[in-house]
């Protein structure tokens, strides 16, 4: 089981949104979907229909923060980047780390580090994106709703096969 | 005043030395007020990100090596399981365990998780009797299962209910709590197993000293999210997990009640008499003995030359 | 035994035998009777037949916890995990254990010797309370046979659990030196007799001193935690004062009512001069318990003002705490003071023993009852209930066999009468 928690570490460093790398979505030069793989050891990888979601959302800004060149949303962020400028960095992964507290990324801080000094992991900014907005607008929740377990994903969480077979008893009296 | 007075009084007076001696350097008890090693690490949770999905106890069950739990951890009916009318408490099987709380003015749901808080000054370590207990430098409260003697003073001074026990063992029970994965990971400088596994990063590790900032600028941030309050910042001294909330932190299982000074402030008070009395007991008592019986025998009714004694 | 005496048999008292010779140490165990004869009135005795009940089912339960392991005769509860072996066992059997230094501090520091008569059978209380306090907690310990870790192994000193577990264990020994007078005295070791005698005002000041502090202590363990005793029975100022100053007044109510047991059930036992003595001794033991009670009950009422916890009482913890404080405390106060005032035995005698009843209450309900009264009560397991009744009979067992043979009760004589 150690295994399968590291690998899942091991996962989260593999870049997800591989096919963004276009430099602008505004200019409707998106991916129409997303493979994101970064879990695939515990889960099936997701494919994220980024379409559906342009469509259904009201602007690039909701997920994107302001690097789209579209209006700023979010108000501590509007402070200082308050113009339209596109960014060279868009997908998750330019800014998200995967792992932001490795000892080089704990001892050497990016620039505008006192500013950006609270990013979530990368794992992190996805499920707070998806899962907040999911659960705002009454999309899916579940775990299994996004993304199909697999039989390591069973091993880890001792379902499916790997389900405790003694009838569930509690460890208090 | 007779040989033998005198000989009795020091008699008196050595075997109060020898009480004195008997109680080796009645203290680092006054160890004054520590805040916690500078460098220390800690996790900062925040529970306006949990969605009670389980997977830090998982990854906590995997990396501790604990066994098989009652039901999967995908399984979220726990969440309904009452013993004794109180929600799931940690266990010699469970070292972190995710509940579930319905606040008042809240429509969804608040999830918190508890496990070992890691105290600046814990109330285990100060009660244990054989020092099994130890803060690290990094922050972790870890214990020498090997000397336990299993009394479980520390399960009655935890202020969180946190040390079980393992009470089914016949050779070897001994208390059972989270490390902060000392062992396999904070040592090497890395986070926990729970946090790392956490999909929405409900706990941030750093710093205890940096992710105080980063705590209150979050509320600061955003305001009327949190409630404008760190839990852990103060509490019993200082914890090094520490929590937000965005419901009042009584109404989502926490002891809001707790002193904010640590738990061994309270004892202080007493642990300061045991010099006094190990220095002027005897003193006082002797002396007593000398006025209470000064002119009259000092035999012994029982003594069978009690009447020989008569005359000093 | 009783029956015995109508024959003319008179129990084993003395050095040597009325005809010179010395006694054997068989014929000492069996009390001066014949093989016969001692098991013929031990099987009259219908306490026999219950402590053989008792044991016929809690023997086996005691093995079966050491085969078995805490967790199966208990609820091997996380949130209570003090149980009837300590909240009784050791909270309890301490107090009540006091007698045997403040006898000993009253005969022997305050030469007060007119109290002789009582002074062995307080010492022996107290030594035999420590003893079976430390039999509970072998039992209640996950693992008992590290017991000697605090000692010599690995030392917690801030911990006010180590200085309780030095304290008792330093006293225990003084309490065995203090008894081991009468010991010396019934096998005829004259020298040790001699030895320990001088040592008396030395070993009589530790037990002060040990005594103040361990007493203390125990109230202080509580301290821990603030939150999980009731307001009412926790006071970070006063919880040692409490527990050190109730320990007073228990000790000396539970000499008054284990010498009442006794001059009603082992008067055979007792020599004129202690049955002589009792009942003033008693009047006078009630005098200083009903001082004693009445300090404790001032600072009781103090720590609730000091803590300002007048508004718990309109509660029903305030109700059971009342009960406890009125009908435990004030009660006995009142029948002591009267007993004492009219000089009634009887009287004081009803008062002592619901003062013992009050301190069982109050460690109770400081350890178990009103421990954790946010979160739930806990009933033992049945078990548990099984294992601390066995314990207490051996106890009674115990203390019934050296009664009947050591010189507690009787001044040991240079020679038998005929």
């Amino acid at each position: 089981m150690v295994n399968a928690s590291k690998q899942l570490i091991a996962g989260l460093g593999v870049l997800m949104l591989f096919a963004v790398l276009s430099a602008s979505c505004y200019a409707m030069d998106y991916p129409d979907e997303v493979e994101i793989d970064s879990l695939a050891n515990l889960y099936e990888p997701v494919v994220f229909d980024h379409a559906m979601h342009v469509d259904a959302t009201e602007s690039c800004a909701e997920c994107h923060h302001h690097t789209t060149g579209t209006e700023v949303i979010n108000e501590y962020c509007a402070k200082c980047h308050t113009g339209t400028v596109e960014m060279d960095a868009v997908s998750c992964q330019d800014c998200h780390s995967a792992d932001p507290v490795s000892p080089e990324n704990l001892h050497h801080p990016k620039p505008g580090y006192s500013y950006h000094n609270d990013q979530p992991n990368l794992k992190a900014a996805y499920h707070l994106n998806c899962l907040g907005c999911h659960q705002e607008v009454g999309g899916p929740t579940g775990c299994e709703d996004c993304h199909v377990k697999t039989e390591a994903g069973d091993k880890f969480y001792r379902s499916g096969e790997f389900a405790p077979k003694e009838p569930a008893h509690s460890s208090e009296h | 005043m007779s040989k033998i007075t005198r000989r009795r009084f020091l008699a008196g007076s050595a075997a109060g030395g020898a009480a004195i001696m008997l109680t080796p350097a009645k203290k680092a008890l006054a160890a004054g007020s520590f805040e916690g090693f500078p460098d220390g690490m800690g996790v900062l949770v925040d529970l306006t990100r949990c969605v009670g999905c389980r997977t830090c106890e998982a990854a906590c069950n995997a990396e501790q090596n604990l066994p098989e739990p009652a039901k999967p951890f995908d399984d979220t009916s726990v969440f309904d399981e009452i013993h004794h009318g109180q929600k799931r408490r940690t266990t010699d099987k469970a070292y972190t365990i995710v509940n579930r709380y319905e606040p008042k003015d809240s429509d969804e749901p608040v999830y918190r998780k508890i496990q070992c808080n890691h105290c600046n000054e814990p109330a285990c370590l100060t009660s244990c009797f054989v020092n099994a207990y130890k803060k690290t430098p990094e922050g972790a409260v870890i214990y020498n299962e090997k000397v336990c003697v299993g009394c479980r003073n520390c399960m009655i001074a935890c202020p969180f209910h946190i040390p079980a026990y393992t009470y089914h063992s016949v050779l070897n029970p001994v208390i059972k709590k989270c490390i902060f994965c000392y062992d396999t990971r904070l040592k090497e400088g890395r986070p926990p197993a729970c946090v790392e596994s956490c999909p929405q990063q409900v706990m941030t590790f750093g710093k205890r000293k940096d992710l105080m900032v980063i705590a209150h600028e979050r509320i600061k941030k955003n305001p009327g999210k949190y409630v404008d309050h760190v839990y852990g910042e103060k509490e019993v001294g200082g914890t090094g997990w520490f929590y937000l909330s965005s419901a009042p932190f009584e109404e989502v299982g926490f002891d809001v009640n707790l002193p904010k000074k640590p738990i061994i402030d309270n004892v202080k008070d007493f642990l300061a008499i045991v010099p006094i009395v190990l220095t002027v007991w005897p003193a006082l008592f002797t002396g007593f003995h000398l006025l209470a019986t000064k002119g009259k025998s000092h035999g012994h009714g029982d003594d069978h030359s009690h009447d020989e004694q008569e005359g000093h | 035994m009783k029956k015995l005496e109508t024959f003319g048999i008179k129990p084993h008292d003395a050095l040597l035998k009325a005809e010179g010779q010395q006694w054997s140490l068989m014929e000492k165990l069996l009390l001066g009777l014949t093989l016969d004869q001692y098991i013929g009135q031990a099987f009259r005795n219908k306490l026999n037949w219950l402590l053989a009940i008792i044991f016929a089912i809690g023997i086996p339960v005691i093995l079966y916890r050491f085969v078995f392991s805490l967790g199966s005769i208990t609820h091997g509860s996380y949130d209570y995990p003090w149980g009837l072996f300590l909240g009784f066992g050791l909270f309890c059997m301490v107090p009540l254990s006091a007698s045997g230094f403040m006898l000993g501090t009253t005969v022997e520091i305050f030469g007060r010797h007119d109290f002789e008569p009582i002074e062995r059978l307080a010492l022996l209380n107290g030594l035999l309370g420590y003893f079976f306090a430390v039999v509970y907690l072998l039992v209640d310990l996950g693992q008992p046979w590290r017991l000697s870790y605090p000692m010599v192994y690995s030392f917690g000193p801030a911990a006010v659990l180590f200085l309780v577990g030095w304290h008792v264990a330093t006293y225990l020994s003084v309490q065995v030196a203090e008894v081991s007078t009468a010991f010396f005295e019934w096998i005829g070791f004259k020298r040790g007799y001699d030895f320990i005698r001088k040592g008396t005002i030395g070993l009589t000041v530790s037990g002060v001193i040990l005594s103040t502090l361990h007493q203390g202590a125990l109230g202080a363990l509580f301290l821990y935690a603030p939150g999980k005793v009731h307001p009412l029975w926790y006071s970070a100022p006063f919880q040692w004062i409490h527990f050190f100053t109730s320990s007073i007044p228990a000790g000396l109510c539970m000499v008054i009512c284990v010498s009442t047991i006794v001059i009603y059930t082992m008067k055979w036992r007792c020599d004129q001069r202690f049955i002589d003595n009792l009942d003033w001794i008693t009047i006078a033991l009630a005098k200083g318990a009903a001082m004693g009670l009445s300090t404790y009950l001032i600072i009781k009422l103090i720590a609730v003002a000091h803590d300002n916890e007048w508004a718990y009482l309109t509660t029903g913890w305030g109700a059971w705490w009342l009960l406890e404080i009125i009908g435990f405390v004030v009660l006995p106060l009142v029948i002591l003071s009267y007993g004492i005032h009219n000089k009634l035995v009887g009287i004081c005698r009803i008062g002592a023993f619901l003062t013992v009843a009050g301190i069982l209450l109050n460690r109770l309900n400081t350890a178990l009852i009103a421990f954790n009264w946010q979160l739930y009560q806990e009933i033992p397991h049945y078990l548990e209930f099984i294992v601390a009744i066995t314990i207490f009979a051996i106890y009674v067992a115990t203390y019934r066999f050296i009664l009947a043979r050591l010189p507690i009760l009787y001044k040991f004589k240079p020679q038998a009468e005929e």
